[in-house]
């Protein structure tokens, strides 16, 4: 067996999920979740691990995983993951156009990340935040009423050093 | 008794059986087109294929409540006064959407396709298609992706009804398919590090009914409608799986499981599913030899049985292996030879090839670690006569000894089967006769080599592990030269007529107390249990008392 | 306000006290603090000590509560399915996956007032004699996550959670299951497939999940929503909540009526987008005026979705629907679904919608029942053809009649997402169709009438041509690659396995980025967003 990728401390905290539900099998999303945070993303191998740990093949774990599209396999994302909402409220709001304005400013395609490893740049289907459209979400902050300007000011503030946590 | 309606007609059924539509309509000759449906695996009712209008027949008034939606046959249960309408317009539009869509993507490659002729999209779609297509063309495209040792999948064919995923977690228990993404973005693939290698995974083809997974060694070897399937009887192991054997011009290119309920339900293990090429390898036996000091003659076979009839009569003491590859009447026939030569001949069983554990799966199949199919049958035939199953070491012991004056050595076996050592003490007898497939040390220091037939050339009838009794006959011709057993004990026994195996198992149905449930009922094409028959008939018997 | 904050400039209807929403604005509504500060568990603690859940069951099941994730089940009807000695454990979801577009009502609940639906939660429990309450909460709403988080908390250090809930014999554990992205989720044996770990394919029915559901045990599905209306029904009565909304229609003895206070979410071309709070029944023009404040620079409506993107649209002229559970129905839209109302305005070009929610649903459709999986595919297929100009007008008939086939209505798949699907074309052919056609005669000068089937518009992959799209297959082909590319060269580096184990050629082929499009018709971006995928 190579290295093992999950640290104790991952391990751990996926094993206090355990008690949460009767089947092992129902930790699974619970764990990707976890190794998500943990790794930026969830390789192959830590799918086979997550397997192992959950008593589940490595298929199944692998099946459930691709079925979401939300979690990475290649390569971890970037340090912020922002996703720009093109559901109909969105994008009746120009939402669409911002999206492209994100991906022109980014040199990046949806789904791509930057270079330098500071912002992945996703699609989403509606964030659930039509009040405030055209809207996106980074990492865990929605940026709200978007505006080329907004967004401009957004990167800005990432350039100059900040997390993108603080709107 | 409970009736249901299938387009009209009334289907009487049990009242403790549970049907889904399909197979209630399917016992009035209704087809109802179905793929993600499969009577071994579990219900998704995903494919949509099989969608029927349903009813209730209200038994007072004889009125028919219709329901106003289509519902998968596959998915609802037959009771009484269920009305199923497979043939109405709406089922027809129905049937033709999901052909219509399943052919969007699908690149359409019947050509070159190696399910062709036996796919379902296509008779589906000849028998409910649409007649022109309606959506946008596309460019032919045709992925490959390597699933395992045996398996490819064809990715742009896949109509992603799930049963090869849902066989390898419900019945193999092994769960290396898997379906990737979502929606149309759906496909199939395993991990690389963990590839479909399961000793069940040749089901999948079976299961597939489109040309998406394909098994590489049937792969462009030959057209199916050329194929000619037999029922057959898997010799591998002591489950004894049905099966059929398909050959063109005597030729065996692919082995499938037929379905037995009470052996290996739809099932083969890949062992059985590849165990032809040993039919065709060039270093069988064809030529029937007699050793002449310290080199081999041909026998011409004319002579063969009057010489063979001389030579043991007036050999002395008898010994015969009967091996647990030999059918029960072959087995019975030449007990019947060697004993009435020498009322004392020594009949033993031969070597029972036991490699490893049995292997079980969790959808009950199993693998068992004795590779032979008719041990059971044969020790019943040795019991009859010597009214205890000595094993093959006494035979040997008995030659190695001196006692006994001729040895006959029936065998039958793929592999390795008996070491030099074995073989020489074997052949102290004076006269020592080995039939058998291959070459082995025995045929090496026999005085008689006589070519045998394999299990898809025979006809005849094995019990499996647990006295579980099939019959079949034979599906290809051996190759010129072999002496096939029934044929050859029949001849020595200098019976008139041709050997016939039905005949031999009546007539050693009305002998042999452990197969006499045989004599009594026509043996059905998946055979029957002794067992049951013979529990049954001493229970009976006990209550008489 | 703070981040993630209420929709400024709330007003309500006039007369109306709202309910569901009368905590959110308050300062730090959120809390624990708050919620009890203004009454909040006050209804828990009665319910508790008075009431046998059987009485719970009962007053809910008189109020007439209907579910508000969409289909409009009755709440009561829903638990009395299950069985009535179940030695259990029986399961209570709590539905927060809200995915539809034009809806974020449980995303206001969830971040403003968490301890209303957890309170809401308890009680149903305690109906139900579920032991163990899963809120699947979908990804996209961290903030709600980390209140409700916090709520749970406090919850179970203040006794209201846990063992012997406020010294009652009565235990409820409640855990938080975050989604991953998948609109499927929302539906209700999609997310208890989610919650099992499994991809959330929906179950087929019967089973239904009261009699089978999570982890093969009795279950309850219920919205956000519906719970929060459970706290006020047990606090003020059944009586109370049958006072407000739209009673059956006469002589209909199978409607139970659309009572009870609803929160009304606004977006679009709208003024005063917002979450708002009304009785059940108020018209479309009374949401767009009186909570909306109008459409955007004065302009006309000119369609609009009143129940969520899966209900379809309304014309111009149907504004005066009533959205109760009946009137969206009778104006010809699948239902009231959540009261997410969108609005578009004179001048958004009908193709878009349509092409917007076939995405949608393209995107979303979970791919396990053929009609629905191809079926929305070819839809969106044909849509995106005609918005680049290359339309027929016979792909609006082929438009119309997989929106009249698809869905659990005609029977022809498991769940009701493809009639999500199938609603927005259906009513924008039948109230856009001229404004359809002119557009495809209009772009589409030598092309229109053409009956035979035309070149797909996207490469030979079937790839997407949308670049956001492209850039999600090249990440899906990536990571098949991976596994091609390993066993390929796995099966060439073993002489042993068979040569034509790999096809070289046609395992890179389509893997590359998408080729233009064959026979000189490559992609030429429609009027608009697309440009193309290179």
């Amino acid at each position: 067996m190579s290295q093992r990728l999950l640290r104790p401390e991952v391990i751990e905290r996926i094993r206090g999920y355990f008690p949460r539900y009767p089947t092992r099998r129902a930790v699974v999303l619970p764990a990707l979740h976890i190794v998500n945070e943990e790794l930026g993303y969830v390789p192959p191998q830590a799918v086979i691990e997550i397997a192992e740990l959950l008593g589940l093949a490595p298929a199944e774990v692998q099946d459930t995983l691709s079925f979401y599209g939300f979690f990475k396999q290649d390569a971890p994302a970037g340090t912020v993951r922002v996703w720009v909402c093109r559901s109909l409220s969105c994008a009746a709001c120009g939402g669409e156009e911002l999206l492209e304005y994100l991906c022109q400013r980014l040199g990046i395609r949806p789904g791509q990340t930057t270079p330098d490893g500071r912002i992945t740049l996703e699609y989403a289907e509606c964030l659930g935040a039509c009040d405030f459209a055209p809207a996106a979400l980074a990492g865990r902050v929605l940026l709200k009423n978007l505006t080329k300007e907004k967004i401009d000011q957004w990167l800005q503030s990432l350039a100059a050093g900040g997390n993108g946590q603080t709107p | 008794m409970p009736i249901a309606y299938i387009d009209g007609q009334p289907l009487e059924f049990r009242s403790d059986e549970r049907l889904n539509g399909i197979e209630a309509a399917r016992r009035l000759g209704i087809e109802i087109p179905h793929y993600c449906w499969h009577p071994g695996l579990s219900v998704v009712g995903s494919c949509r294929m099989c969608l029927v209008e349903t009813g209730m027949r209200d038994p007072q008034t004889g009125k028919v409540a219709m329901l106003p939606k289509l519902v998968p046959a596959c998915n609802t249960p037959v009771r009484d006064g269920t009305v199923i309408i497979t043939q109405s317009e709406k089922v027809a539009r129905a049937r033709a959407m999901v052909e219509e869509d399943l052919l969007l993507r699908h690149p359409i490659d019947c050509p070159i396709c190696d399910k062709a002729g036996e796919c379902l999209l296509q008779d589906f779609h000849f028998r409910y298609g649409q007649k022109e297509r309606r959506a946008d063309l596309r460019p032919f495209t045709s992925r490959r992706r390597d699933l395992g040792d045996h398996i490819t999948l064809f990715v742009d064919r896949c109509i992603l009804c799930s049963r090869c995923v849902r066989f390898v977690r419900e019945v193999a228990g092994t769960s290396e398919l898997l379906l990737v993404n979502r929606g149309t973005h759906q496909e199939i693939a395993v991990l690389p590090e963990f590839p479909l290698n399961n000793k069940l995974s040749g089901n999948v083809v079976d299961l597939c009914p489109v040309g998406a997974l394909g098994d590489k060694r049937f792969l462009y070897q030959q057209r199916v409608w050329y194929l000619k399937p037999h029922p057959g009887i898997c010799t591998r192991c002591a489950t004894g799986c049905s099966t059929w054997i398909e050959e063109n011009q005597d030729r065996v290119y692919r082995i499938r499981p037929r379905e037995n309920l009470a052996v290996n339900r739809w099932w083969i293990c890949n062992d059985g599913r590849y165990d032809y090429p040993h039919l065709h390898d060039p270093r069988r036996l064809v030529q029937a030899l007699r050793r002449e000091g310290g080199s081999w003659q041909e026998v011409n076979s004319g002579g063969l049985v009057g010489e063979l009839g001389e030579r043991f009569r007036h050999c002395g003491r008898i010994g015969v292996a009967l091996s647990p590859f030999l059918a029960v009447e072959e087995a019975y026939l030449l007990a019947q030879w060697a004993r009435g030569l020498d009322p004392e001949a020594l009949l033993v069983l031969g070597p029972v090839p036991v490699v490893g554990q049995d292997e079980r799966f969790p959808g009950g199949f199993v693998i068992s670690a004795e590779k032979c199919p008719n041990r059971r049958g044969v020790e019943e035939v040795i019991a009859h006569s010597m009214h205890r199953v000595p094993a093959f070491e006494e035979a040997v012991q008995a030659a190695e000894q001196g006692q006994l004056g001729g040895v006959w050595v029936s065998g039958g076996y793929r592999h390795e089967w008996i070491d030099a050592g074995t073989a020489e003490r074997l052949a102290r007898a004076p006269l020592v006769v080995v039939h058998d497939l291959f070459p082995s040390p025995l045929s090496e220091r026999a005085t008689f080599v006589l070519p045998g037939a394999a299990f898809a050339e025979r006809d005849g009838t094995y019990v499996n592990r647990n006295d579980h009794l099939q019959s079949v006959r034979w599906a290809i011709r051996p190759p010129a030269g072999v002496l096939i057993e029934g044929r050859l004990f029949w001849e020595l026994l200098g019976r008139p007529g041709l050997y016939q195996a039905e005949a031999v198992l009546r007539e050693l149905a009305g002998q042999i107390a452990y197969f006499r449930p045989v004599g009594q009922r026509p043996i059905p094409e998946t055979g029957f249990n002794l067992k049951v028959y013979l529990l049954a008939e001493a229970g009976q018997g006990c209550q008489q008392v | 306000m703070g981040q993630g904050g209420f929709s400024e400039g709330v007003t309500h209807v006039p007369q109306y006290e709202p309910v569901l929403l009368a905590n959110v604005g308050k300062p730090e509504s959120h809390t624990l603090a708050a919620y009890q500060a203004s009454g909040g568990y006050t209804t828990l603690r009665r319910v508790l000590r008075e009431m046998a859940p059987a009485a719970v069951l009962n007053e809910v099941r008189r109020s007439n509560l209907r579910g508000r994730g969409g289909a409009g089940f009755p709440t009561g009807l829903k638990w009395s399915f299950l069985p009535a000695d179940h030695p259990g454990p029986i399961y209570l979801c709590v539905n927060a996956d809200e995915s539809e577009p034009g809806t974020f009502s449980n995303r206001v609940l969830l971040e403003h007032d968490p301890h209303q639906v957890l309170e809401g939660t308890i009680l149903s429990a305690y109906a139900t004699r579920a032991r163990v309450a899963y809120i699947y909460l979908r990804y996209e709403y961290p903030l709600a996550m980390e209140r409700v988080q916090r709520a749970i908390d406090e919850c179970y250090a203040a006794g209201l959670l846990g063992q012997n809930i406020l010294g009652t014999p009565f235990s409820l554990d409640v855990y938080i299951h975050r989604g991953a992205g998948a609109y499927i989720c929302g539906e209700e044996t999609g997310l208890i497939e989610s919650i099992e770990g499994r991809r959330a394919w929906p179950r087929i029915k019967p089973p239904f999940p009261a009699v089978e559901g999570l982890f093969r045990k009795p279950t309850v599905v219920n919205n956000v929503e519906t719970l929060a209306c459970v706290v006020h029904i047990l606090q003020r009565g059944a009586d109370w909540f049958r006072s407000i909304g739209v009673p059956p229609a006469p002589g209909d003895l199978g409607d139970p009526g659309s009572f009870g206070p609803k929160l009304y979410c606004l977006s679009g071309h709208i003024n005063r987008p917002g979450c708002y709070e009304g009785p059940l029944g108020l018209t479309v023009r009374q949401v767009i005026e009186e909570f909306g404040g109008g459409v955007r620079h004065g302009r006309k409506v000119k369609a609009v979705v009143p129940g969520g993107l899966s209900t379809g649209v309304l014309g111009p002229d149907q504004l005066d629907t009533p959205l109760d559970f009946n009137g969206p129905v009778r104006a010809g839209c699948l239902g009231l679904g959540t009261a997410g109302v969108i609005v578009l305005d004179e001048t958004y070009p009908i193709v878009e919608f349509l092409y917007n929610s076939c995405r949608f649903f393209a995107h979303e459709s979970c791919g396990q029942c053929t009609p629905c999986r191809e079926g929305t595919r070819w839809a969106l297929d044909m849509v995106r053809r005609i918005r680049a100009g290359r339309g027929r007008l016979r792909d609006l008939d082929l438009l119309a009649e997989i929106g009249n086939s698809i869905g659990i209505i005609p029977g022809t798949t498991i769940c009701g997402l493809a009639d999500g699907a199938a609603w927005p074309i259906k009513t924008v052919l039948t109230h856009f169709r001229d404004e359809l056609e002119a557009y495809i005669r209009s772009t589409n000068p030598t092309g229109y009438a053409v009956s035979e089937p035309v070149p797909a518009l996207d490469g030979p992959d079937g790839g997407p041509a949308t670049p956001e799209a492209a850039g999600r297959k090249a990440a899906v082909c990536a990571q098949t690659d991976v596994l091609r590319a390993e066993m390929t060269s796995a099966a060439l580096a073993s002489p042993a396995k068979e040569a034509q184990a790999s096809h070289p050629s046609t395992a890179v082929a389509q893997n590359g980025p998408a080729p233009p499009a064959s026979s000189g018709l490559a992609a030429s971006p429609a009027p608009g967003r697309e440009t193309s995928g290179g």
